[in-house]
């Protein structure tokens, strides 16, 4: 060992030249994964510390459609120092401008005098919310500058929210409570509770949550006063929520894109590794006549494998270095940018968990990578290392490399799982990655074959830029394993972005407005809906109306077991949902299994259960479920399974009971109309003019929302790929430029035969250009594959693949290999052939 | 008196180097006359090598003037001089410079194919043929032994039919036999195709095959030792 480490410190004399590419891959993988560990490790530092301001109180109990019974309340004072009630709900808020109406969708929080319990709101110009909110002639309000500038309202105009007209006194910059989870979809607006009062907007039926938020006595235990609420209130659908964790989504969030962006950053150093063992196969291409030579004077197969390993490891050792340097300092260095894009504090450091991730997966990505080219150097005999010289290493190491590799990979992956969140995304993750580079080395084994056949078809013949080209794509020590594979992953992912992007798009923005409806109006009360019709149906320009009463409940129990027991964690238990009720039979092919009750059925309760969600439950005829609605559990049959199409936006009910289940519960209805462009805005402004609580969501401001927020996660995700591919094209400089010295060669010996410098670059330019598209040609492949999976299995909806976006992805490919290669032609093409040929005599 | 096919005449070449500017070649006089074999000779450093690259421009002369078939090479940019190769020179070197991505027929068939040649395969073949490798053809030069490297290297400095061959001691890195082998492929190469040929070498045996030999030392003629015509 010690001759090993003597011999290889003299070996080292000769500088890093040859490493650079071995070093920033490595840095830039550990680099990339410590700053997102970092940043992770420092929101999650943040919110634990900040828990009850994030929370908006030290604990949260939360209804859906009703406020806290007298029980309820009376616990809530016995246990806390103070409650604040507040109410959450949509409307539209209205105001007049130039005698036109003009109306915002907004979600309305009603706070009383206590709001907020702990933090500050941010309001504009400066006040305090009871100056805010007090009444003066009018009740006053607040509301985020976006509503404000899209109503076109100045500070001291009028705006209603039902019957009840209120004065906008500033605009809200903060909420503190905000990133708990306490928005919807619509912009904000802070009323006083006592002031909705007359606003007609909280009547029987209207979909309404309250949040009651404890500040507890010091030492209070949190643990034991949630499970005393739950004792003594059941399953009764209060939520609960404390300082613990205070954001649970937003912790979720945080959790699964840090963990996602780490699984990323292993896409990225699994790209790395190619570029770590493109590197380490140059350096010991260039080594071979030393190693040769130390095997001539009796060095064993075991030395030169310890003498280049502990090589190998010192450079690792830097890059580690470097990179955990540069990924702890980065998120210091940008933490006031990413702090102002928070909601939330967060606690910016050192933190050495994540550092330690990031070298452990370093330190395993470098060995993995550079042990199969190491091994090869143990295996070879002294005499083929003279021969093979100018080809390189070649051929499989011994099999306990292989298996030492295959180890060594399995531990990688399994950490990753382990440390991830995700366990399952990591696994999947991993085998995704290693499917995609098995793929793109079968794939760059293919070019090589078909480059080498055609260089000897007759389509090259006579074309010898070409013939070059195709002879170096396919010929021996030819680098289009490491281009291909370089390349291959990034753009694979890329393609598939634009392929599912482009498809969701096609499906949300311009097929799903041809059949979705116009508006969608809500808490339409009982009385109201006489008139509600009379005027739509009325109108020349409405195709169609659908109504349907709605009540909100969630399910409890499936054939009297707990719900999550049965169901897991399907999307119909997340929540209150919307149920309905109808006595007629809804068109008879809708039904798939079973019978609808009867008119006038008075039997015990029955519900139709919506068919491709019974059978992901597990659940059909005669099981029985439980849903609790205002407090009350109501256990009902199915009788039937029917088939709800919930992609076209229209309505669409998971459970359907029968009426007399829900008889006498307090409901309100929704409408959907489905009318021309023309006739929106008359409508629009006779049912609020009519009924001010009615509330109308216009389905293609959603449609734009939805598609925004599919654009936002498809530019995150492509910025995730871009990162990957950046690791890439590193990879493919670093390939190009181990491959300047056999280009120098080869210029010098055309020029011999007479090639000129621009047959000679066209040559250069080509091959880099076919490598390029081929990558690109096989990362369109697998993303149309992706697209059509993702679309087919997951949105359950058409796929057509799309050209721009391939043909953005090949020509991409060819560009970046094309960029990488011609960066390393000039000096091949300038050098003296005299000088390079002599050199090698 | 005929234009001879290479004239140098008061030739030097000055290359730098990391201890300074080392003259290589000075003051150089040389001409060849069509169809002419001269030998150049000399201990080696003696500039030899240098000398045969000035006269395939593959080298630039620090001074002097270099003409090859009336050019002036000196006045003829790379890619001028790339031409004038592909149409009138073949090269043989020591170390063969194959392609190494290329197999032994692609290789003898590239200069064709530059020099647009449809039949760049088919005389590839037959060139090969003649140095005894038809059953070598698609072999690359790592699979090949450096007898074969060289013939091959021969068989695509003579395809095209250049009207000069310069070889630099295209046996040095052979043994007995194969040397023996590759030098009567050469002089039958130029026999067959009247070729003026331009040869270095250590070899004694060679340079008595030679019409004539320059002899070099400390890179200049060395008018002592050499035979400056055919005996």
């Amino acid at each position: 060992m010690r001759l090993a480490a003597r011999i290889a410190r003299r070996e080292l004399r000769g500088g890093l030249r040859g490493f650079r590419i071995f070093l920033a891959c490595l840095t830039l993988g550990v680099a990339a994964v410590a700053a997102v560990g970092s940043v992770r490790v420092a929101i999650e530092g943040g919110l634990a510390r900040e828990g009850a301001v994030i929370l908006g109180g030290d604990a949260e109990m939360t209804f859906s459609l009703r406020t806290a019974t007298e029980a309820e309340r009376a616990w809530m004072a016995a246990n806390a120092v103070a409650v604040s009630e507040t109410l959450d709900f949509r409307s539209m808020a209205v105001t007049e401008r130039d005698g036109e109406a003009v109306r915002g969708l907004t979600q309305v929080r009603a706070v009383d005098g206590l709001y907020p319990l702990y933090g500050e709101v941010g309001l504009s110009p400066a006040m305090t919310m009871d100056e805010a909110l007090a009444p003066r002639d009018l009740p006053g309000a607040v509301m985020h500058p976006v509503l404000i500038g899209q109503m076109g309202l100045e500070i001291g105009d009028t705006f209603m929210l039902g019957t009840q007209t209120f004065e906008l006194r500033a605009a809200l910059t903060r909420e503190p409570d905000m990133a708990g989870g306490n928005f919807g979809p619509g912009p904000r607006t802070i009323v006083s509770a006592a002031a909705l009062e007359t606003s007609g907007l909280l009547a029987p039926g209207t979909l309404f949550d309250s949040q009651y938020r404890l500040q507890l006595p010091p030492g209070a235990d949190l643990a034991t006063l949630q499970s005393e609420a739950t004792a003594r209130f059941g399953d009764n659908g209060h939520g609960w929520r404390d300082a613990r964790d205070a954001a649970p989504a937003l912790r979720a969030f945080v959790e699964r894109i840090g963990a996602f962006l780490v699984l990323v950053g292993l896409a990225g150093m699994a790209v790395g590794g190619i570029g770590i063992s493109a590197a380490v196969r140059s350096y010991l291409d260039g080594k071979t006549e030393t190693i040769a030579t130390l095997k001539t004077l009796g060095a064993s197969g075991r030395l030169i494998f310890a003498i280049y390993l502990m090589q190998i490891a010192l450079l690792t050792l830097l890059g580690l270095v470097l990179g955990l340097i540069l990924g702890a300092v980065l998120p210091l260095a940008i933490a006031p940018l990413i702090a102002a894009r928070l909601p939330v504090p967060a606690n910016f450091g050192l933190h050495p968990a994540p550092l330690m991730e990031a070298a452990l997966y370093g330190a395993l990505t470098a060995l993995i990578f550079a042990l199969w080219p190491l091994a090869r150097t143990e295996q070879v005999r002294a005499a083929t290392l003279f021969r093979q010289a100018q080809l390189g290493l070649s051929g499989w190491p011994r099999w306990p490399f292989i298996a030492i590799s295959a180890g060594l990979a399995a531990v990688l992956i399994a950490t990753a799982a382990w440390l991830s969140d995700l366990p399952y995304l990591a696994l999947w993750s991993a085998g995704g990655i290693i499917a995609a580079l098995l793929v793109l080395m079968l794939v760059a084994g293919l070019l090589r074959i078909v480059a080498r056949r055609l260089a000897k078809s007759g389509l090259a013949r006579g074309r010898s830029a070409l013939r070059l080209a195709l002879g170096a794509v396919g010929g021996p020590a030819s680098d289009s394993t490491s281009v291909v594979l370089s390349l291959g992953l990034g753009l694979t992912v890329l393609a598939a972005v634009g392929q599912i992007d482009t498809n969701l798009r096609a499906a949300i923005q311009r097929d799903l407005p041809e059949v979705a409806p116009a508006y969608f109006f809500i808490d339409i009360q009982r009385d109201q809906l006489p008139g509600f019709r009379e005027r739509v149906t009325g109108d020349p320009g409405v195709t169609r109306v659908e109504t349907a009463p709605i009540l909100r409940g969630f399910v409890t129990r499936i054939n009297d077991r707990p719900a999550r027991e049965v169901a897991g964690d399907h999307w119909v238990l997340h929540g209150d949902r919307g149920i309905t009720f109808r006595e007629s039979s809804p068109p008879a092919d809708e039904i798939i299994a079973g019978t609808w009750w009867p008119p006038d059925y008075d039997g015990p309760p029955l519900m139709a259960f919506a068919a491709d969600e019974a059978r992901e439950i597990g659940i059909g005829i005669g099981d029985t479920v439980t849903v609790n609605i205002l407090g009350r559990d109501i256990t009902a049959m199915i009788a039937a399974l029917r088939e709800v199409d919930f992609s076209n936006a229209g309505i669409g009910f998971v459970i359907t009971m029968s009426p007399n289940a829900l008889a006498g519960a307090p409901h309100t209805y929704i409408a959907t109309v489905y009318a021309d462009a023309g006739s929106e805005a008359a409508i629009l402004r006779d049912v609020a003019r009519d009924a001010p609580n009615i509330t109308a969501i216009r389905v293609r401001d959603v449609v734009d929302q939805v598609a925004r927020a599919l654009s936002g996660i498809a530019a995150a995700t492509s910025w995730a790929a871009a990162a990957t591919l950046a690791t890439g094209f590193m990879v493919l400089i670093g390939a190009a430029a181990a491959g300047e010295r056999a280009r120098t060669y080869e210029a010098a010996v055309l020029k011999t035969l007479g090639a000129t410098r621009a047959r000679i670059l066209f040559s250069f330019a080509l091959r880099a250009a076919l490598q390029g598209a081929a990558a690109g040609l096989v990362a369109v492949g697998a993303g149309a594959l992706a697209g059509w999976a993702v679309m087919r299995f997951v949105m359950d909806t058409g796929y057509a693949f799309n050209a721009g976006s391939a043909l953005v992805i090949v020509t991409g490919g060819a560009a970046a290999s094309l960029v990488a290669g011609l960066g390393f032609a000039w000096r091949p093409l300038a050098a003296r052939p005299a000088r390079i040929l002599r050199a090698r005599d | 008196m005929t234009t001879p096919i290479l004239d140098l005449s008061n030739v030097s070449l000055r290359l730098n180097s990391n201890a300074g500017p080392v003259d290589i070649l000075r003051d150089i006089t040389v001409r060849v006359q069509a169809g002419e074999t001269l030998g150049l000779v000399g201990p080696s450093g003696s500039g030899k090598s240098s000398l045969l690259m000035l006269m395939g421009g593959l080298e630039r002369a620090s001074g002097g003037k270099v003409t090859a078939l009336g050019h002036d090479l000196n006045a003829l940019n790379e890619d001028a001089l790339a031409r004038l190769r592909r149409d009138h020179m073949g090269v043989v070197f020591q170390s063969f410079h194959l392609i190494p991505t290329m197999t032994a027929l692609e290789n003898v068939a590239t200069p064709l194919e530059l020099a647009g040649h449809r039949d760049a395969f088919d005389r590839a073949a037959v060139e090969l043929e003649a140095v005894g490798l038809a059953d070598r053809a698609h072999h690359y030069p790592g699979q090949l032994s450096g007898g074969e490297q060289q013939r091959v290297a021969l068989a695509r400095a003579a395809a095209p039919r250049p009207k000069i061959l310069l070889a630099d001691e295209p046996t040095g890195n052979l043994d007995e036999a194969n040397g023996a082998a590759i030098m009567e492929l050469l002089f039958g190469l130029r026999d067959r195709h009247g070729a003026t040929l331009v040869l270095v070498t250590h070899a004694p045996d060679l340079t008595r095959r030679c019409d004539r030999v320059i002899r070099l030392r400390d890179g200049q003629i060395d008018r002592t030792g050499a035979r400056e015509a055919a005996e």
